[in-house]
C-alpha cells in the first residue's frame, strides 16, 4: 500500500508559519506601542489646562518651590493648591480664558486633576527633601522646566545647558552637563546611579568627585526599600 | 516553499493581526499606568503631604490612661504608638492600645444618626439626620424635665474621667435625675472598698512594683490587665533586672494567668482563700516576730484563728511554703503585696484584700518606695465616683422593672454583654421606654435602642484623663483629635451640650473643646507659678505638644496607722460558691482575655492575637488541668457543655497544666451576638452563666464564685492555635538555665566599661 504523508506535512507547514508569523507581530505590535506611547503627545501629556512652566519660572522668575512648597520638607514635592494658585490670579490676568479655568475650578471648590508627567515606579524611593537641600537644582532631574510651555519628561539624548548646584547652594550653569548624563533612556536607575557616583555629600551638600562618590549612596537599600 | 493558497493566507494574515494586537495589550499591561496629581483645594495648615505629623493624645481603650503618639500622614492616623513622656506608659503600648486604629477605620461603624423604625432589637435601622435624632431626643427629656420628674432619666456611660465625666454630671444635674452610672466590667470596686475601709483612703494608692524586691500577687494579673498593665511591665522589668538586688515575684492564684507565668514562684491556692493565705502569712509575720508596732497585741488577737496549720488546710498550699513565703516576705525590704482580679472577684473579696493591705502593713511596706504609695487627690475627676457595681446596676434593673425609668441614655457601655443572664438586664431595658444610644457601634446593648446619635472615637475627639491609680503624684492628659472626624458623627461631649441647650438647661461651654479647655485653665491657675508659661494660651499649646503633666503634690507617707476598729475588723470568711459542690464539681474562673472585655472583640488585630498563655486565636475554650481530663475522658477540642445552676455555654476543651484540678477557666470576650461582622457569633460568652452573687461589702459580682459541672457533648472541633504542642517534649526546642546558673555566668563575664 502507498501511503503519502505529503498532506500532513503541508498542514504542520502552514500550522507552523502561522506560529512564526503570530509571534513576530506580537514583536511588532509592542515595538509599535513603544514607538506611538512614547512619542512627544504621551511623554508631555495633555494637562486639564494649558498651564506654562514657561511663562511662571521662566518669564516671571518665579521659584519653584514658591509654588513646590513641600520640595525641601518631604519627600513629594507637592502639587500647588488651588487656592494657591488663586493667591495670585485673584489679581493678575484674571480675564485670560486659562485663568478663569482655574476659578471656575476654585469657585466649585474641586481639585485640578493635573496628570502625572514625572513618575518613578513604586518599588523606588525617592525623597525630594534630601536631594532639595542638598542643592541639587530642581532642572538637573526635571530638565529646563523654565523653557517648557507643556511640561515633558527631558530627554538627556538632545542635550541642553544643565543647572547643577554649587557646594555653596548658589545655582550655576553647567555647559558640561555631566550630571546624570547617559546614552540610556531617561528616568531609569542610570540616571540616578551616574550622579551618585559622581557626587559626595559634604556638610549636607552634593559636590562633585572625580571618583568614589558617598559610601551608601550605591547601595541597593538606598533606593530599593 | 509550500503554495499558499488563498484560505492559509487569510489564516496568516488573522494569525498576523492577533499577534500584533498581543504585543500592544502585552506592552500596556506591563507599563506603568498614568497616574494623576491631584491637589488639596485649600492647602491644610497643620501638615505637609508626605511627612508625617505626630499627635499625643490619651489612649481610651482601658481605663489605665496611657498617653499615646499618634502618627498621621496627609490626614489620616497610621500608628499609634506610646507617648514617651507619659510617666504612666513611657513610650510603651499594649496591644489593645495599638489596635485602637482598628476601632477608628471599622468597618462596621456607625456613619451616621439612626432611628429604628422596626420593633427595639430588631434590624429596622433606617438614617435619620442630627436635626431629627436630637430634637427626638430632646423633645424626651424635655417633657420629663418640665415635669419635675427628670430622675425617670438614666445616664449609663462606659467609665469616663476627666471634663467629660464633670460635664456628663453637669447634665444629669440640669435635667434633674442622680441616675448617673459608668460602667466598666473591671472596675476595681473591691479594691477601693478594701483601701477605704484598711486606709481610710477614698481612691487607689500607687503600686510601687518597679522598687520592690519581693511582690506576693494575689490573683492580680499586673502584667496583662489589672489597673495599668502597661505601666506594671515596666515595673516589674525594672525590678527584674536588679543584678544582685533583684525582685522576687510571687504569684496565688488558682489558674495560671500571664503574670503567674511570669513569676518565680506560682502557688495554686484554693479558690477564695486568697485573703486567708495572707492573714496566714501575717500571723507568722506577728507571731515570729518581724513585727513590732505598739499595736502588737491586736494584730496577735485578730490573727491568732490563722495558724499556718489551719491556713495550709484551708488553702491547700503546705505549711512549710506558707512559712518561706512568710519569712521571704517580711526579710526583703522593700516588699509589696497586691491583690486583684481572681483574688477580688469572690464573696469575701473586700475582706481578702482588706487582708492583704493588712499583710502590708505588717510588713512595714505602706509610704515606702517599692511598696504602696498614698497618692494626692487626683487634679481632675476619676470615673469611680459613678461606677456602676452589679448591685447599682442590678437595682437600676430593678427600677426598669417597675416601670421608674422612661428614657436611658446610654454611652458606649455594653452591659447586657457583660452581666449574667441571671440579672434578667436584657428584658429589664425592654421596659423603658425610650433608649438613646451614643455609642459608635451597635453592641448587644445599643441594639435595643430607639435613636442613636453616634459619637466620635476618642482619635476624633477631645478629652483628658487623671489616672485613676495615679503614681505618687498627680498626673493628667489631655486626649486631642488627632483626624478630622471620618464620618456624620459628634463627640458625647458636644451631644450632651446640644441636648442641655434644647431642654432649656444650657451649659457655659459652646463645646467639649471649650469645656476640657477651662478645666485646664483653671488647672493652671492652681498651678501658673510650678508651669513656667506667662499665659494660659502658652500653656494649652505646650501641653498639647507634650501630651502630658505633672502635678509637684507627693504625699509624705509615712504616718500612716490603721485605727483600731480597721484591724479588729480583719478577717476574711471562707468563699462561698454557688451550686452544689456534688453536682457542680468545678471552680469556674472566667478571666480578661486580649478582648478586654469584650469591647475589643470587633477588632481583627485582637482577635488574630494569640492568647498569651494558649496561644488560641478567633474563639473560646475551657482550660482544664490534665488529670480532671484524664478522669472525664477528654481531650482537646473535646465540645463541652459548662454548665451552672444559671444556664449552660458550649466550649471546646484545651488542656492546660497550671491550673487547679478542681476549677476551669474561660477566657471573657468572645460570644457576641451583635457588635459587626468580626465579633458576632464567635466563640462564647461564660459571663452568661455566672450566678447572681455578690460580696456584701462593695456590692461587686463574685465573678470567681460559680460552679460548674463540664457535659462532654460527643462533638469535636479543632481548635485554632498558633502553638502545636505546649511542651517542649525533650525536643530542646527552647533550651534554658536556671536562675543560680544565670548569675554565676554574668559574674564570670566582664563588663564592658564604657570609658567616660
Amino acid at each position: 500500500m502507498n501511503v503519502s504523508i505529503q498532506p500532513a506535512l503541508k498542514s504542520l507547514q502552514t500550522a507552523a508559519l502561522i506560529v512564526v508569523v503570530a509571534v513576530v507581530g506580537i514583536f511588532i505590535g509592542y515595538f509599535i506601542d513603544f514607538l506611538v506611547t512614547d512619542s512627544p503627545e504621551v511623554s508631555a501629556p495633555e494637562q486639564p489646562i494649558a498651564f506654562s512652566h514657561k511663562i511662571h519660572a521662566g518669564d516671571n522668575d518665579i521659584p519653584c518651590q514658591y509654588c513646590h512648597t513641600e520640595a525641601r520638607r518631604s519627600p513629594s514635592a507637592g502639587v500647588p493648591s488651588v487656592n494657591k494658585c488663586m493667591g495670585c490670579h485673584n489679581e493678575v490676568a484674571t480675564e485670560s480664558p486659562l485663568i478663569r479655568q482655574v476659578s471656575e475650578y476654585w469657585e466649585n471648590k474641586e481639585p485640578i486633576p493635573w496628570v502625572k508627567v514625572h513618575d518613578l515606579p513604586d518599588f523606588v524611593h525617592f525623597t525630594h527633601k534630601r536631594h532639595v537641600q542638598a542643592g541639587i537644582a530642581c532642572q538637573t532631574c526635571h530638565g529646563p522646566v523654565e523653557t517648557m510651555d507643556k511640561i515633558a519628561v527631558h530627554s538627556r539624548n538632545n542635550e541642553g545647558p544643565t543647572l547643577l548646584a554649587s557646594s555653596t547652594g548658589e545655582i550655576m550653569n553647567s555647559e558640561t552637563s555631566d550630571v546624570g548624563a547617559t546614552q540610556n533612556d531617561h528616568w531609569e536607575m542610570g540616571l540616578c546611579l551616574n550622579c551618585h557616583k559622581q557626587h559626595d555629600v559634604v556638610d549636607g551638600k552634593a559636590v562633585r568627585v572625580d571618583e568614589g562618590g558617598f559610601d551608601n549612596g550605591l547601595d541597593c537599600w538606598t533606593c530599593h526599600k | 516553499m509550500p503554495n499558499i493558497d488563498r484560505r492559509d493566507f487569510i489564516k496568516l494574515v488573522g494569525a498576523g493581526g492577533v499577534g500584533v494586537g498581543a504585543g500592544v495589550v502585552l506592552r500596556e499591561s506591563i507599563k506603568h499606568p498614568r497616574e494623576h496629581l491631584i491637589p488639596h483645594v485649600l492647602a491644610p495648615e497643620d501638615y505637609s503631604s508626605g511627612v508625617a505629623t505626630w499627635y499625643n493624645s490619651v489612649c481610651s481603650m482601658c481605663s489605665a490612661g496611657c498617653g499615646i503618639s499618634v502618627r498621621t500622614r496627609e490626614g489620616r492616623a497610621k500608628k499609634i504608638e506610646g507617648n514617651p513622656s507619659h510617666a504612666v506608659n513611657q513610650g510603651r503600648l499594649c496591644a489593645l492600645g495599638q489596635a485602637g486604629l482598628q476601632v477608628l477605620y471599622n468597618p462596621d461603624r456607625l456613619t451616621g444618626p439612626l432611628l429604628q423604625s422596626a420593633d427595639r432589637g430588631a434590624d429596622g435601622f433606617t438614617q435619620i439626620t442630627w436635626e431629627d435624632g436630637l430634637t427626638r431626643v430632646a423633645s424626651q427629656l424635655d417633657v420629663l424635665r418640665a415635669a419635675g420628674r427628670g430622675n425617670r432619666i438614666a445616664l449609663l456611660t462606659r467609665g469616663v474621667g476627666g471634663h467629660l465625666a464633670e460635664l456628663l454630671e453637669s447634665f444629669a444635674e440640669g435635667v434633674g435625675t442622680n441616675r448617673l452610672f459608668h460602667y466598666d466590667y473591671a472596675h476595681p470596686h473591691a479594691l477601693y472598698a478594701a483601701n477605704e475601709r484598711f486606709f481610710g483612703e477614698q481612691q487607689l494608692p500607687y503600686y510601687d512594683l518597679s522598687n520592690t524586691r519581693h511582690l506576693l500577687s494575689f490573683g492580680a494579673d499586673y502584667l496583662a490587665g489589672w489597673l495599668s498593665p502597661v505601666h506594671h511591665s515596666l515595673g516589674f522589668a525594672n525590678s527584674r533586672h536588679g543584678g544582685d538586688n533583684r525582685g522576687y515575684f510571687v504569684q496565688i492564684e488558682p489558674r495560671m494567668s500571664p503574670s503567674g507565668a511570669a513569676a518565680d514562684e506560682w502557688v495554686p491556692a484554693k479558690p477564695g482563700t486568697e485573703g486567708i493565705l495572707a492573714l496566714g502569712l501575717a500571723h507568722h509575720i506577728v507571731a515570729s516576730g518581724h513585727y513590732d508596732g505598739d499595736d502588737i497585741d491586736e494584730w496577735k488577737g485578730v490573727l491568732s484563728a490563722y495558724t499556718l496549720e489551719k491556713v495550709a488546710e484551708e488553702t491547700d498550699v503546705s505549711e512549710s511554703v506558707l512559712q518561706r513565703l512568710a519569712e521571704s516576705f517580711a526579710n526583703a525590704s522593700p516588699s509589696l503585696a497586691i491583690g486583684g482580679d481572681g483574688a477580688a472577684n469572690n464573696s469575701n473579696g473586700v475582706d481578702t484584700l482588706v487582708a492583704i493591705n493588712a499583710l502590708n502593713y505588717l510588713a512595714g511596706n505602706v509610704g515606702t518606695a517599692g511598696g504602696v504609695v498614698f497618692n494626692p487627690n487626683p487634679a481632675g475627676a476619676t470615673s469611680h465616683d459613678h461606677q456602676a457595681n452589679y448591685r447599682t446596676l442590678a437595682q437600676l434593673a430593678a427600677s426598669a422593672r417597675n416601670g421608674d425609668i422612661d428614657v436611658l441614655i446610654l454611652n458606649d457601655a455594653n452591659p447586657v454583654f457583660t452581666m449574667p443572664l441571671a440579672s434578667e438586664f436584657k428584658a429589664a431595658l425592654a421596659r423603658i421606654p425610650f433608649i438613646v444610644s451614643l455609642s459608635s457601634f451597635i453592641d448587644e446593648t445599643s441594639a435595643l435602642a430607639n435613636v442613636v446619635l453616634p459619637s466620635h472615637t476618642y482619635l476624633e475627639s477631645w478629652g483628658d484623663a487623671f489616672p485613676e491609680h495615679g503614681m505618687g503624684f498627680s498626673i493628667g492628659a489631655v486626649s486631642q483629635p488627632v483626624i478630622a472626624p471620618l464620618y456624620d458623627t459628634k463627640a458625647t461631649g458636644d451631644i450632651v451640650l446640644d441636648l442641655a441647650r434644647r431642654t432649656g438647661n444650657p451649659m457655659p461651654w459652646d463645646s467639649l473643646e471649650d469645656c476640657i479647655k477651662d478645666g485646664w485653665n483653671k488647672i493652671y491657675q492652681r498651678n501658673a507659678s510650678d508651669t513656667q508659661t506667662d499665659s494660659f494660651e502658652s500653656f494649652w499649646r505646650a501641653l498639647l505638644k507634650a501630651g502630658v503633666w505633672g502635678e509637684k503634690n507627693h504625699r509624705s507617707n509615712d504616718s500612716f496607722r490603721p485605727n483600731a476598729s480597721a484591724i479588729a475588723n480583719i478577717g476574711v470568711d471562707v468563699p462561698v460558691f454557688s451550686g452544689d459542690a456534688e453536682v457542680y464539681p468545678f471552680v469556674l474562673q472566667p478571666f480578661l482575655s486580649t478582648m478586654h472585655d469584650g469591647r475589643a472583640a470587633n477588632l481583627p488585630w485582637m482577635q488574630e492575637l494569640p492568647d498569651v498563655m494558649t496561644s488560641v486565636v478567633y474563639g473560646s475554650w475551657v482550660e482544664m488541668n490534665p488529670k480532671t481530663a484524664e478522669n472525664l475522658g477528654l481531650a482537646e477540642g473535646d465540645l463541652v457543655d459548662v454548665e451552672s445552676t444559671e444556664g449552660s455555654v458550649r466550649a471546646p476543651i484545651l488542656v492546660y497544666p497550671a491550673i487547679r484540678p478542681d476549677v476551669i477557666a474561660m477566657p471573657i470576650g468572645q460570644g457576641h451576638s451583635n457588635y459587626g461582622r468580626y465579633a458576632s457569633n464567635r466563640g462564647t460568652n461564660p459571663l452568661e452563666i455566672l450566678s447572681p452573687l455578690v460580696d456584701e461589702s462593695s456590692g461587686n459580682l463574685a465573678s470567681n464564685a460559680t460552679r460548674v459541672k463540664v457535659v462532654a457533648t460527643g462533638k469535636h472541633i479543632e481548635i485554632v492555635k498558633t502553638s502545636g504542642k505546649s511542651r517542649d517534649l525533650g525536643r530542646d526546642i527552647v533550651q534554658t538555665t536556671g536562675g543560680s546558673d544565670h548569675t554565676a555566668q554574668t559574674n564570670s563575664i566582664p563588663i564592658m566599661v564604657i570609658p567616660t
